[in-house]
């Protein structure tokens, strides 16, 4: 039976290797204020022949910009490149990794995992000279640098990780008109949001949507709102200090910060729906609110991701908008801005792989998703000009306007408690139970992984 | 006669309990049907029942830009129509999003800004300025409109036509078919060995194979992928293959022993006293008598094959030519999930193959499995 | 096309390929242990001493390297930590002591008693009924249904269902909170409410499962003979009676195997927790826990593997009481 097998193994192989088209450019080389240079120097570097494999979470819309960013690469260097999306990254790459057949780049959505990995020596050390590119390339590249360094097998630590491709996470989202027609003004302060809050309620409106359902991982978008607030209560030091269980999870400063989410979430007035249907509204059904006849709510703290489930045709910028999620005057912290990031390990080395990083921090690699939609970038480097979507340059503003630019804690804590403790505790929050005991038993369970 | 009357009347309530049963199975599948067929704003703004009915629902609609207003002697207006399709009533308006029902249809509204505005009850709008109008954003109508029932095959024709599709299809048929068709023939074998040979420890072996049943596929995973690895399987369709029939065999021994067991002994004995061999015997009595029971274990293991993406996402490879259908699904919903238009589509358009193999094995699958579950376990 | 070509080829291959393992290793078999000659007493027992081995050799051998080998590699990943260092028993000492841990084991204990019951009752009633009617066949395909589809549908099907909106969130998506608001009720998040909400999640698993109970029970109950159930009526018992005291006692046996399978899928569950809610408002799963501890974040194989060896160790009462019947019908 088994040399059968064999055989059709091999003729498997012979159907195999047939298919690959070259994919389109999306736009011409030459044309635009796109920094083709970089392109053309691209062309140094042959690697016909040569394939790469990249795993990643994205999938659908996103699937098809990365695959029109890999275009280029593989037109200016003949490197043949398969991405692959998948639903289920977190456990794909671990069983790939484990088992011995990872792809040569694999796309983490958040550090901690890109960190285990290095952790039991899964992923290949970047150059020497890629952390001293990031400092001098990247807005704020120390800490891109310190995001993406990690302890390997040996408990030495190395950059691991490069970040390409940032969300902001302290947005507000609303109707601009719906403001209009009621008269309110944007605030610029969290007193003046707070006031606002206020304001909407005694209107006898509802001012926030929120919703925390996201079925396996139902509860992340509370971990957003307490980091935010835990920024905008406590020093960035606090913060650090937090994510590493320095500060522990039940501090009075970590307690405030959930307490201060929960006067929003738990005050029946405030949400939509009231505060018993904020764990369990998907966080993908609960932007409809803005957009309802009569608003059911004015406001909505999302990331930058959120339009795309926004109703069909919704023009961003016209029929919604957002505004930076404010910080307390009252304390002097500045402006902190809390965002996430997708970071490139290599799993398998190969000379294509090392190339594809290489490509990665030339300003093409960035111009080319920029020029379509929703990609914010620190490297400073690129032509801003090729944003043809105004409110993504808004963005990318808020980004560089940040006193204080944080990595989105969940992230960087253990996956345990990051997606985990740290999502069940603030569903159990969010219906009800008290903030000091949800933070202690975030605590214990951290205190049970050390 | 009072016997009889008895009898109909229970033939009623029997029938009347069996429509019951079937209504609450099927309604939450209906309503997934119903939801295939409605965009995505309509799915996640009001509940599939309602979508047969004609519905009053409040919209907001965008007028066409001031840009775009035309003289009318000393006026200057814009014209249009609420509704996309021109088919509705409107039977209230307003222009702000804090009275969106102020108006009756036909009435006119006087905006903060001077210029006025009213909505006919058939969706005809007028907005009349004094001067002529600039800006390419146009004035909100929020209307409260009666509109029949709207459905759509968008969603079927985005899952059917997916780039790729055809080619996943394949991919799954040849994912499917030996991966249905080896482990029925290993677990035959086996089956047979373990209901009608003498050997020692049989009993142990049944029970340990029913035991494997409930190992959980994810430990699996990584020593057997590291497994087809080191010796040069890699990912492939014949390492899913492998996999499939390693993780449907308890079941189909479990089943298939089942139905050998309670096969009439005196046929076999008196085939081994006419000296047949046993492979014999296998062939020729047990197989041809078997038929219905591997008809009925093949049904579940292609709907297990069919619909499963988590093994063939970790032994298949990530190509084109070994991408399967539900991945190929998967991928259409987008990083965050939530297209549950798409979901639905694709639920009915991959459940069609499995209904498919049901309905015209199903004749087996009763007369398979009765033989072998009357013996019992 | 070359692809099915490739695949079609391959079944014959592999058909032909398995059909002639069975074969030749017969043919062999009896080449070199003759029936016949000086030792033929002694080479027929051989023979069929070693032929049964023949026949479960391919399932054996794939079943040892497809499941036994991973149920070993996973006990011993158990007594590691995640640096891959031996710790002994700590991640079973941990297990004890994780509430999470001890939520799911009672969950889980909740889940066996009542989806096996529950879907082999449903299974029972309708298979009864169905058998009874002209139009019994569709209607059993249609309660079959659930079982054909795939996992991702479900999981939609049942948010239609379970669907909550507040206040002013706009009007019910969900059918049953339509329905009790239609009855003057107030609207639920169903999946919080405790306790309950577990009852909610087995209904799904019960929904799919009874379909497979219902085609098997429907089956064996085909299978009694027509004599026993003439006489029973002739001696005056009402269909209740029959169905209740004549039909039930003679189809144990499968019920059995019913609950049996369910019981065993029971302990897998998982997709429908994970989905729902994945754990979340006190109804954690094992399987869940496990996916979460092995999968999630950085993952931690001695916890996760703690975990599936005690699913294995709560099967192990299924396998005793099969090892039992197993002795029985040897006899």
């Amino acid at each position: 039976m088994k040399h059968v097998f064999y055989a059709s193994a091999a003729m498997l192989a012979l159907v195999a290797g047939t298919t690959q088209a070259q994919a389109q450019l999306k736009f011409a080389p030459g044309e635009g204020a796109f920094s083709w240079d970089s392109y053309e120097a691209l062309k140094a570097v042959d690697l016909s022949g040569e394939s790469i494999s990249i795993l990643g979470p994205w999938l659908g819309p996103d699937k098809e910009l990365i695959e029109s960013v890999i275009a280029y690469f593989e037109d200016a260097t003949g490197a043949d490149v398969e991405y692959a999306g998948s639903d289920s990254f977190e456990q794909q790459i671990v069983i790939d990794a484990e088992a011995g057949s990872p792809p040569n780049i694999a796309i983490f959505p958040q550090p901690g995992l890109a960190a285990d990995l290095a952790s039991k020596g899964l992923l290949a050390p970047l150059p020497a000279e890629t952390g001293d590119w990031i400092r001098d390339n990247y807005a704020a590249g120390q800490s891109w640098v310190d995001l993406g360094t990690y302890a390997g097998a040996d408990g030495a630590e190395a950059l691991y990780g490069f970040f390409y491709k940032v969300d902001v996470k302290s947005l507000v989202w609303y109707v601009p008109e719906n403001f209009e027609d009621a008269g309110y003004e944007v605030p610029q302060t969290m007193e003046e949001l707070k006031a606002l809050t206020d304001q909407i309620v005694a209107d006898g409106e509802v001012p926030w949507c929120i919703g925390l359902g996201s079925g396996g991982a139902t509860g992340w978008p509370a971990t957003d709102w307490v980091e935010d607030m835990m920024l905008r209560i406590n020093t960035p030091e606090d913060y650090d200090a937090w994510t590493t269980n320095e500060l522990k999870f039940d501090d009075p400063k970590v307690i405030a910060a959930i307490e201060e989410f929960g006067a929003f979430a738990r005050n029946d007035a405030y949400v939509s729906g009231g505060a018993g249907a904020v764990a369990t509204t998907d966080f993908r059904d609960s932007p409809q609110g803005l957009f309802a006849s009569p608003p059911q709510c004015y406001m909505h703290r999302q990331a930058s991701f959120i339009p795309t489930f926004f109703p069909e045709g919704t023009e961003v910028g016209v029929d919604a908008d957002f505004f930076y999620f404010p910080a307390y005057a009252e304390k002097d912290l500045g402006k902190p801005v809390l965002g996430a990031g997708t970071v490139w390990g290599v799993t398998s080395d190969s000379a294509g792989a090392q190339a594809f990083m290489e490509f990665l921090k030339s300003p093409i690699a960035h111009e080319i998703w920029m020029a379509q939609k929703g990609f914010l970038t620190p490297h400073k480097g690129v032509n801003t000009e090729v944003y043809t979507d105004p409110t993504v340059a808004k963005m990318n503003d808020i980004l560089l306007n940040a006193d204080t630019f944080r990595f989105d804690g969940s992230d960087l804590m253990p996956g345990a408690i990051g997606t985990g403790a740290f999502w069940t505790g603030m569903v159990d929050y969010a219906g009800g139970k008290d903030a000091a005991e949800v933070a202690a038993s975030i605590q214990a369970t951290w205190d049970s992984i050390k | 006669m009072e016997m009889a009357g008895t009898k109909s009347r229970l033939t009623w309530a029997v029938n009347l309990a069996v429509g019951f049963l079937v209504l609450l199975w099927i309604i939450p599948t209906f309503g997934l049907l119903v939801s295939s067929f409605r965009d995505r704003d309509a799915i996640s703004t009001s509940g599939w029942w309602t979508a047969l009915s004609a519905s009053e629902q409040n919209v907001i609609v965008r007028a066409d830009a001031p840009d775009n207003a035309v003289q009318n002697g000393s006026d200057w207006i814009i014209t249009g129509n609420v509704f996309d399709t021109g088919d509705g009533t409107v039977t209230a308006f307003g222009i702000t999003s804090r009275e969106p029902e102020a108006f009756a249809p036909g009435e006119i509204a006087t905006h903060a800004q001077g210029h006025e505005i009213t909505v006919d009850q058939n969706g005809d709008y007028q907005i009349t300025y004094r001067e002529q109008p600039s800006g390419s954003r146009g004035q909100r109508l929020f209307v409260r409109a009666e509109s029949p029932p709207g459905f759509t095959l968008d969603n079927y024709r985005e899952v059917l036509f997916a780039e790729g599709m055809g080619k996943a299809l394949l991919n799954t048929l040849t994912v499917t078919i030996p991966a249905t068709i080896i482990p029925i023939l290993v677990a035959a074998f086996a089956a047979y060995a373990l209901a009608w040979m003498e050997m020692p420890g049989r009993a142990l072996l049944i029970a340990g194979i029913v035991g494997l049943l409930v190992v959980p596929l994810q430990v699996a995973f990584i020593p057997l992928l590291k497994l087809h690895n080191n010796i040069g399987i890699g990912k492939g369709y014949l390492g899913i293959w492998l996999a499939h029939t390693g993780f449907g065999l308890p079941l189909a021994v479990f089943l298939l022993r089942n139905y050998m067991v309670g096969l009439p002994g005196e046929i076999i004995e008196s085939a081994r006293v006419d000296g047949a061999s046993d492979f014999a015997i296998f062939r020729k009595i047990i197989l041809p008598l078997s038929f219905p029971a591997l008809a009925s274990f093949a049904i579940f293991q292609f709907l297990w094959v069919w619909n499963d993406l988590l093994v063939a996402k970790v032994f298949l490879g990530t190509g084109e030519d070994q991408v399967v259908m539900t991945g190929r699904i998967v991928d259409l919903l987008g990083s965050r999930g939530g297209d549950w238009e798409i979901l639905a589509a694709s639920a009915f358009v991959s459940i069609a193959v499995p209904i498919a193999v049901f309905f015209s094995l199903q004749r087996y699958l009763v007369r398979g499995l009765l033989a072998g579950s009357v013996k019992g376990g | 096309m070359d692809q099915l070509l490739f695949a079609v080829s391959t079944i014959v291959v592999g058909v032909f390929g398995c059909v002639a393992y069975f074969y030749f290793s017969n043919i062999i078999l009896d080449r070199m242990l003759p029936a016949s000659g000086p030792n033929a007493g002694a080479n027929i027992n051989k023979a069929n001493a070693i032929r049964p081995w023949l026949f479960v050799l391919p399932a054996l051998l794939v079943l040892a390297l497809y499941l036994v080998y991973p149920v070993f590699s996973t006990f011993f990943l158990s007594l590691r930590d995640t640096r891959g260092n031996f710790i002994g028993a700590d991640n079973y000492v941990w297990l004890a002591g994780d509430d999470k841990f001890r939520e799911s084991l009672g969950n889980n204990l909740l889940w066996l008693v009542i989806v096996p019951a529950a879907s082999t009752f449903f299974g029972l009633i309708s298979a009864g009924l169905t058998d009874r009617i002209k139009w019994g066949s569709v209607a059993q395909s249609l309660i079959f249904m659930p079982m054909a589809i795939s996992f991702v549908g479900a999981s939609v099907i049942w948010k239609f269902i379970y669907d909550y909106r507040g206040e002013n969130q706009g009007e019910q998506i969900g059918l049953l909170n339509a329905v009790v608001e239609s009855l003057g009720g107030d609207a639920q998040a169903w999946i919080t409410v405790p306790f309950w909400n577990n009852l909610f999640l087995m209904v799904i698993l019960i929904w799919i499962q009874t379909g497979f109970a219902m085609v098997i029970l429907s089956a064996a109950l085909k299978g009694i003979s027509e004599e026993t159930i003439e006489a029973a009526y002739l001696d005056g018992a009402t269909p209740l009676q029959i169905f209740f005291k004549i039909k039930i006692p003679q189809i144990w046996g499968t019920i059995a195997v019913v609950w049996t399978t369910i019981t065993v899928t029971v302990l897998k569950v998982f997709d429908i927790v994970f989905a729902m809610t994945n754990g979340q408002w006190g109804t954690q799963v094992l399987a869940n826990l496990m996916y979460d501890w092995m999968f999630r974040g950085s993952p931690d194989f001695g916890r996760g593997s703690a975990i599936v060896m005690v699913i294995m160790l709560l099967v192990t009462p299924v396998m005793i009481w099969n090892i039992s019947n197993a002795h029985k019908e040897n006899r």
